[in-house]
């Protein structure tokens, strides 16, 4: 906008007048380095997280919901599962390979769970087998010794077919025997690979957590956010073109409710509204619909006030036209930036209501319910607190930063709002 | 005397007296403006007020019912329905409310032993205050250092260091960075308690006068309770002062950038003075004043951040009280709660305005 600009370096700005809007982003470069850069990057990150919100289920490696390992496993840190572990060119998979009339010599190592937990298993697959009327059985013969390399011997020498034992006590033998290898898991359904960010309480897979929670804090901050702006806007535009008792007391509404603190309005409403993510969005867009009202009728009362405006009247332009056609793609830069910091703060303010416990089902895989249940854990898993909170910033941190760039670039006067 | 009341006088007292030291030496102008700010106050707070009793009417779900649970009979929802007065036309329902607030008398709680919310808020609103005000002291402390250092090395990597400081810590979610620092100092360092305001063998002994832990201690020469109390503020504060830091700094950096543009400095700096005296006694002094009125818009950050700091470290402050109550259903205590943070916002924004006022002689209504 001409009024904003200074006269002292009149030569680019100029430049900048004649340029359109994606023009003069790219032509930005040059003067406000670090900026340009602040919104690149974090245009990169924006569109990022947005790819993973869309697709959660192509990047997800589990099921959010589901329990998939083992509880508490540090990022990184790989189960400690009973395994089957067999000669390397035997060519058994599972248990069900060597399913048979005859019984199967399996050695284990006494007083480890590795003798139950095969013959639990064996049971299972015989129970199975046998629902689906197929008369075989499996049945183990095992042999016991006292420690896991002796059991490995006898595996080697060809005495006994299969060995089972901890997936970790194997681990640390295991270059002694390079001839065996770990077919998998005993039990069906378990896993021996490690989880990139651990798992939590309840045996889910951190990683998929956050994934599928990137898609709940985009929903809750574009919806919320464009809830207030559809509100905010027109009322904002209302208020600062047509002046008057209307204007003065929706302002005097608005900066109350402005200068209220927003969790606070946000935790009352959803408590009486109940947990759902609806909700929630209702709740958030309530307390931003101040905002868009502010910067929109401050905007309209000077862009009220300039020349082309002053001039499209005087040529008749009626009241309608010259709010829609004359004040209203003036207003709409700062409503896009604001836009953008307005999502970074609603997702902020979300994932406040679900850490506090209010709003989202409890069952939701969602940012904040993940902090809130890590800091019941904090001492055992500092690893259920911190990658959560890393990814809110990290999405915050993007928007705010985008926002703020283009604030830089675009509208220099307005950063002080 | 009541607590709320005690805290409201020790806190109000000192900004009382310098109220009544400006009305009676200021200008008539001056006076008329205060006077006008304080009329605008009360339209402030009722609209607060009534959005919140409007929002917990209106929106479906039953006080009684939920508070009674299924378990409550007919007769007993009936009655407890009678002594509330939510039978009564909600017009009633509101004067009463409005009443309820101008008198101080916030009725019972729903829940637990019923006691007088006032007599609860008493304890819990200096809990928040002793937490707030350090927090908003440090946040100045870092914003107006760090600031003026930005702005005077704007555009080196100091600037940029500093700016990506505050959009970072903006962003952190003020409950995470709570778990970090209890994580760091509490967990794996244990140089600090991670919850609550003081232990609670040494807080058997301490006699309460004003609630404010650290004041009692002194006023009664318990010393180890003071030390506690301390040591039990260290994270709290600083986690909302750090995040607050931030707005701070970027305030402070912006008017100072824009204060240093101006023609008296550059006339000051022609005569040969030494560019520290320059930024600080010259450019930093005016640049405080917007920053000063932005503290009040603050406000709404800050007492927001409090809420969530006090839950992660088990803080019996106001904002914790809410949220439990809110969970427990217990809406004569959400409903009270609330108001009370809004009559604490416009104070806020009223002192402020008033402070600013005097600061910068322009600006009259």
């Amino acid at each position: 906008m001409a009024v904003d600009l200074e006269t002292r370096e009149a030569g680019w700005q100029q430049d900048l007048e004649r340029a359109g809007l994606l023009r003069r982003l790219l032509r930005a470069r040059k003067w406000h380095g670090a900026d340009w850069w602040f919104v690149a990057i974090a245009s990169v990150m924006v569109v990022a997280f947005i790819v993973l919100a869309l697709f959660p289920g192509f990047f997800a490696p589990h099921d959010p919901r589901e329990q998939v390992g083992p509880r508490f496993l540090a990022p990184g840190e790989k189960p400690d599962v009973e395994s089957l572990i067999i000669p390397g060119d035997s060519g058994i998979t599972s248990l069900l390979d060597i399913v048979g009339d005859e019984r199967v010599p399996t050695a284990v190592v006494e007083g480890t769970p590795s003798s139950q937990a095969a013959r639990d298993e064996a049971d299972r697959i015989t129970q199975v087998l046998q629902d689906r009327g197929e008369d075989v059985r499996l049945r183990l013969r095992v042999q016991r010794h006292d420690t896991i390399q002796e059991a490995l011997d006898e595996l080697v020498a060809g005495d006994a077919v299969i060995a089972v034992a901890s997936s970790a006590a194997f681990d640390e033998v295991a270059d002694d025997y390079p001839s065996l290898d770990v077919a998998g898991p005993v039990f069906e359904g378990q896993t021996l690979s490690s989880f990139l960010l651990g798992t939590n309480q309840i045996g889910q897979d951190v990683l998929s957590r956050l994934i599928w929670g990137t898609r709940i804090a985009l929903i809750i901050g574009f919806s919320a956010s464009f809830f207030s702006l559809f509100i905010g806007v027109p009322l904002g535009l209302f208020a600062g073109f047509t002046g008057g008792k209307t204007d003065r007391v929706l302002t005097v509404f608005m900066d109350s409710l402005y200068a209220f603190p927003g969790l606070i309005l946000a935790i009352a409403i959803t408590a009486v509204l109940g947990p759902s993510i609806i909700n929630v969005i209702v709740a958030i867009a309530v307390l931003y619909i101040p905002t868009y009202y502010r910067i929109v009728r401050g905007q309209t009362l000077s862009v009220k006030e300039s020349l082309f405006v002053e001039a499209a009247r005087s040529l008749g332009a009626k009241s309608r036209v010259v709010l829609t056609r004359y004040v209203f793609p003036n207003v709409i830069p700062s409503v896009a930036i604001i836009f953008s910091v307005n999502i970074a703060d609603a997702i902020l303010t979300g994932a406040g209501l679900s850490f506090l416990g209010l709003g989202l089902p409890p069952t939701t895989p969602d940012w904040g319910i993940d902090l809130a249940r890590g800091q019941e854990t904090i001492q055992r898993a500092s690893w259920l607190i911190t990658f959560p909170g890393v990814a809110v910033m990290l999405v915050v941190l993007a928007f705010t930063m985008m926002g703020e760039g283009l604030m830089e670039i675009f509208n220099p006067k307005l950063r002080d709002r | 005397m009541h607590p709320l009341l005690l805290t409201f006088m020790i806190i109000g007292l000192p900004a009382a007296v310098a109220l009544l030291y400006v009305f009676v030496r200021g200008t008539t102008t001056m006076r008329r403006y205060i006077l006008t700010r304080i009329t605008l106050t009360i339209p402030m707070v009722l609209i607060l007020a009534s959005l919140v009793f409007f929002v917990l009417r209106i929106i479906p779900g039953d006080p009684v019912t939920s508070s009674l649970g299924p378990k409550g009979s007919p007769e007993v929802k009936e009655l407890l329905r009678q002594n509330l007065g939510l039978d009564d036309p909600l017009l009633v329902q509101y004067g009463r409310f409005i009443g309820d607030i101008l008198t101080f008398d916030f009725g019972d709680s729903l829940i637990g032993a019923q006691r007088p919310i006032a007599d609860e808020l008493g304890e819990r609103l200096p809990a928040t205050l002793e937490l707030v005000l350090p927090a908003t002291i440090l946040a100045l402390a870092i914003g107006v250092v760090f600031g003026t250092w930005a702005a005077v090395r704007r555009k080196r990597a100091a600037d940029y260091g500093l700016r990506l400081y505050s959009v970072v810590i903006y962003s952190m979610p003020i409950f995470w960075l709570g778990l970090l620092l209890q994580l760091l100092f509490g967990v794996w360092l244990e140089w600090t308690p991670i919850a609550g305001r003081i232990d609670a063998v040494i807080a058997s002994d301490l006699e309460r006068t004003t609630n404010f832990l650290t004041i009692d201690a002194v006023l009664h020469g318990n010393w180890e309770a003071l030390s506690s109390a301390l040591h039990h503020l260290v994270l709290p504060t600083l986690t909302l002062g750090l995040v607050l830091s931030g707005v701070f700094l970027r305030l402070t950096r912006i008017n100072v950038i824009e204060t240093l543009e101006e023609d008296y400095v550059a006339a000051a700096r022609a005569r040969g003075i030494r560019e520290r005296v320059v930024t600080y006694s010259y450019a930093l002094k005016n640049a405080m004043i917007p920053v000063i009125t932005l503290i009040g818009l603050q406000v709404a950050i800050l007492l927001a951040g409090a809420v969530l700091t006090e839950t992660v470290f088990s803080w019996p402050g106001m904002g914790r009280y809410l949220v439990d109550r809110i969970s427990s259903r217990d809406f004569t205590a959400v409903q009270s709660t609330i108001t009370m943070f809004a009559l604490f916002v416009a104070l806020i924004s009223l002192a402020v305005d008033i402070v600013y006022s005097l600061l910068d002689p322009r600006v009259r209504y």
